[in-house]
């Protein structure tokens, strides 16, 4: 490829006023981390960010560089002097390289106001120099390629190929957000969006073994390993979960039992948010999709977070959509395999779907659980994916 | 920990694996080679036939075919006859309980070339009784595939009057899948036209077994390449692995009545303990004491045997996983047990390591984790 550029836009941090300058340094700064294994640097500038290509991977880099959220599109950009004889050879070779091109359009943009010819002056010499040198013909309606030329007064930039990025905002920018991680379907797309959208993800996963066997920590490994692409390190706390499982099973009537156990992961999950400064919670919850997530149960379990926030990216997609994107992000054919999570075991046969808060409250009168969820809080097991190794902390 | 999954695989003697080491340093050659080194390790490979054929005291009328192990070996020996065998009749006879390996091969014939399989039910105990074969067989069959013992229940089957029973019809051969039998309980070999069976069964390595055959079978091979194994399995033999095979049946054979009184000590105490516990035991006295199956009653059968592995006793479940998959063990269903118990069963399997102390300590984490584990 004669490519030896890409220029990165920005999209919709274009809307952000005053906050621009923080985006785009922690997007130039993301951007050095994932292309810092092919060598290669980046600039960035108010409008965009260039990487400047040293080999003939522009395809890899740019597969990269699809995980990085907070782009736009990607550009594969020729960079050239600004004189009509550079530019001419340079945009046939670009027309060169793509594929299956028979047609062409010429899209010129004058920056650099000081230039002896103007756009229209420009594309003629250009288009005349291609039609001479090659069997490619002029289609200004349906093009198969369409060369951009920008005039600026230091270079010459030729693009006839655009990638769309992951969009949303750079890692990092929006905080950090406890995620509620099962190794179902629908948590890691939670993660992922929450990732796409500039939030840090920590996640928390509720272990009840024997009940749920430990091959669910296989599975979770490998989900977020998966999800390293797009978060390049991910903490998981993983909290013992089986003795309020089974004081729950013991002190309250079945039908109730989901509800208080999510009342219970709730609790948990925003006494772990706030001792690890997040700055809220989020579940791979969607509106209507099980009994405990109607809006009468979701009502009844966020009750317990007492204001602290609770995100749920998924509340209203389709579980198609769901799986849908799991199987994008790969961590589809890791959900799937057949193992029984928290949400899994103890399943009342007819749960509540209009649980009522009084109720929760009385059945949660008639056992100790703060002293359980102490002793929970105390056991915590935490674990660091990196993109390529795995630590234990206590 | 207490392993009790040697039904499964068992540990590797060391002399076994030191013996696969040496061999692979000594004898590296190709035995197809032609030039002294290549013909020392043919040498080396017959001498391996040749030790396999004693431990079993099998005259030389039978051959060995080195395989990757029973599956193989089972693939070789059902679409082997078939398709060899294909103008003397379409008919092949298998009990409904046989290991994937077996019951696979026959569907495909059945599904791609017009094979007719003719399932055999057993008996509640999981055994094909004689009079089920008697009326099965006529003179369209020609192989008969019954395992020595079950791989889940430890059933095991009169392999001798069953072999009476096939052999009256000339044109009739009879294979039986010995993995979970070599070693482990008197087997009338010569009852037999071809066997199956895997080294890692038998405290040897993984990816080696055998199919041992009557020499004056034709069968058709599986794979085809550079003519090894006497044409039934193309392939450089490996006489590291093929050395290590002779070597862990030659010990299972002549250690077997010492170990199998053993371990039949270990069923029986495992058997007296369990009366006391809810659960309902699908293994008879009658069967391979290698091998104790039984259903839970009041538990999850995953649920415990995750309990059990958090305390480092290693059993096998029948059950399935998780309830969204939903299986039962079709060796369980067909010996008559309802759906719950059949989808809800532990495998314990034993090898002659283990002790009587290593039973009674895992009968008693099992009363414990029975007390202690919420009922499904």
């Amino acid at each position: 490829m004669n490519a030896n550029m890409l220029m990165i836009h920005y999209g919709e941090l274009s809307t952000k006023g005053a906050n621009r300058k923080a985006f785009i340094s922690c997007l130039l700064h993301n951007v050095r981390t994932a292309i810092k294994s092919f060598g290669l640097e980046a600039k960035g500038d108010r409008d965009h960010i260039y990487v400047y290509l040293k080999e003939d991977n522009a395809a890899d880099v740019i597969n990269r560089l699809k995980e990085v959220s907070g782009i736009q599109r990607i550009s594969v950009v020729m960079k050239c002097a600004a004189t009509l004889e550079d530019i001419k050879p340079s945009v046939l070779a670009l027309l060169n390289d793509e594929k299956g091109v028979k047609t062409f359009k010429l899209d010129v943009k004058r920056v650099d106001k000081m230039f002896p010819l103007d756009s229209y002056g420009i594309a003629v010499e250009v288009a005349d120099y291609v039609l001479d040198n090659s069997c490619y013909s002029v289609d200004l309606h349906n093009p198969d390629a369409k060369v951009k030329i920008t005039l600026r007064p230091e270079a010459c930039y030729l693009s006839c190929h655009d990638e769309l990025g992951l969009g949303g905002y750079p890692l990092g920018m929006i905080g950090k957000v406890t995620t509620l991680l099962s190794g179902g379907i629908d948590s890691p797309v939670a993660a992922f969006s929450l990732m796409r959208r500039g939030i840090r993800v920590e996640a928390l996963h509720f272990a009840s073994p024997p009940y749920t066997s430990m091959a669910v920590l296989d599975k979770l490994r490998d989900i977020l390993t998966c999800l390293n692409d797009y978060q390049t390190d991910i903490k998981l706390q993983i909290l013992p979960f089986t003795k309020i499982q089974e004081a729950i099973y013991e002190h309250v009537p079945e039908p109730y039992c989901i509800t208080i156990m999510r009342r219970m992961m709730i609790r948990l999950a925003v006494a772990v948010a706030k001792k690890n400064h997040c700055l809220a919670i989020a579940t791979g919850e969607s509106i209507g999709q099980v009994a405990s997530q109607t809006l009468e149960s979701i009502g009844v379990i966020e009750a317990v977070a007492e204001s602290f926030p609770v995100l749920r990216p998924l509340c209203v997609e389709d579980k198609l959509s769901i799986i849908e994107k799991s199987k994008k992000i790969g961590t589809y054919d890791i959900s799937i395999r057949p193992y029984e999570d928290c949400c899994t075991i103890f399943k009342p046969k007819k749960p509540k779907t209009k649980p009522r808060l009084e109720d929760c409250l009385y059945y949660e009168s008639k056992f100790d659980y703060e002293t359980l969820l102490k002793e929970c809080l105390e056991g915590i097991e935490t674990l660091y994916f990196s993109e390529d190794k795995e630590t234990r902390k206590e | 920990m207490v392993y009790f999954d040697s039904a499964a695989s068992t540990k590797p003697r060391t002399e076994i694996l030191d013996s696969f080491l040496k061999s692979n340093q000594e004898c590296f050659a190709n035995p197809s080679s032609a030039h002294a080194l290549g013909r020392e390790a043919d040498r080396r490979l017959d001498a391996a036939r040749k030790k396999i054929l004693d431990a079993f005291r099998l005259p030389a009328q039978y051959q060995v075919a080195f395989l990757s192990g029973a599956t193989e070996a089972n693939n070789l020996a059902i679409k082997g006859v078939a398709f060899s065998y294909q103008n003397r009749g379409k008919k092949l006879l298998f009990s409904a309980v046989e290991h994937p390996s077996v019951l696979e091969p026959i569907r495909y014939l059945a599904e791609h070339f017009g094979f007719i399989p003719v399932p055999l039910a057993v008996d509640s105990l999981g055994r094909v009784s004689l009079d089920t074969l008697r009326e099965a067989m006529d003179k369209d069959v020609i192989l008969v595939s019954i395992m020595g013992a079950n791989n889940e229940t430890g059933a095991v089957n009169d392999l001798a009057s069953l072999g009476a029973i096939v052999h009256e019809y000339p044109k009739a051969f009879f294979h039986s899948d010995l993995t979970q039998a070599i070693g482990k309980m008197d087997i009338p070999f010569s009852s037999l036209d071809l066997f199956s069976y895997s080294a890692h069964k038998i405290h040897g390595v993984k990816q080696s077994g055998a199919l041992v055959y009557k020499s004056s079978m034709r069968l058709v091979p599986c794979l085809h390449g550079g003519g090894q194994e006497r044409g039934l399995r193309s392939g450089t033999g490996s006489v590291a692995l093929d050395e290590s095979l002779a070597l862990a049946t030659s010990l299972a054979m002549s250690s077997a009545h010492q170990a199998t009184a053993h371990v039949r000590a270990l069923w029986q105490r495992l058997r007296d303990g369990l009366q006391e516990e809810p659960v309902l035991l699908n293994s008879t006295e009658e069967g391979s004491p290698y091998i104790l199956n039984f259903s839970l009653r009041n538990h999850k059968a995953s649920v415990i045997m995750e309990a059990l592995s958090q305390k480092g006793f290693y059993v096998s479940t029948m059950s399935a996983c998780s309830e969204r998959t939903d299986q039962a063990s079709a060796t369980l269903l067909a010996m008559g047990l309802p759906k719950e118990l059949a989808g809800n069963a532990i495998r314990v399997s034993f090898s002659e390591d283990n002790t009587l102390e290593e039973v009674d300590a895992f009968l008693s984490h099992l009363h414990q984790i029975l007390k202690e584990v919420h009922p499904r």
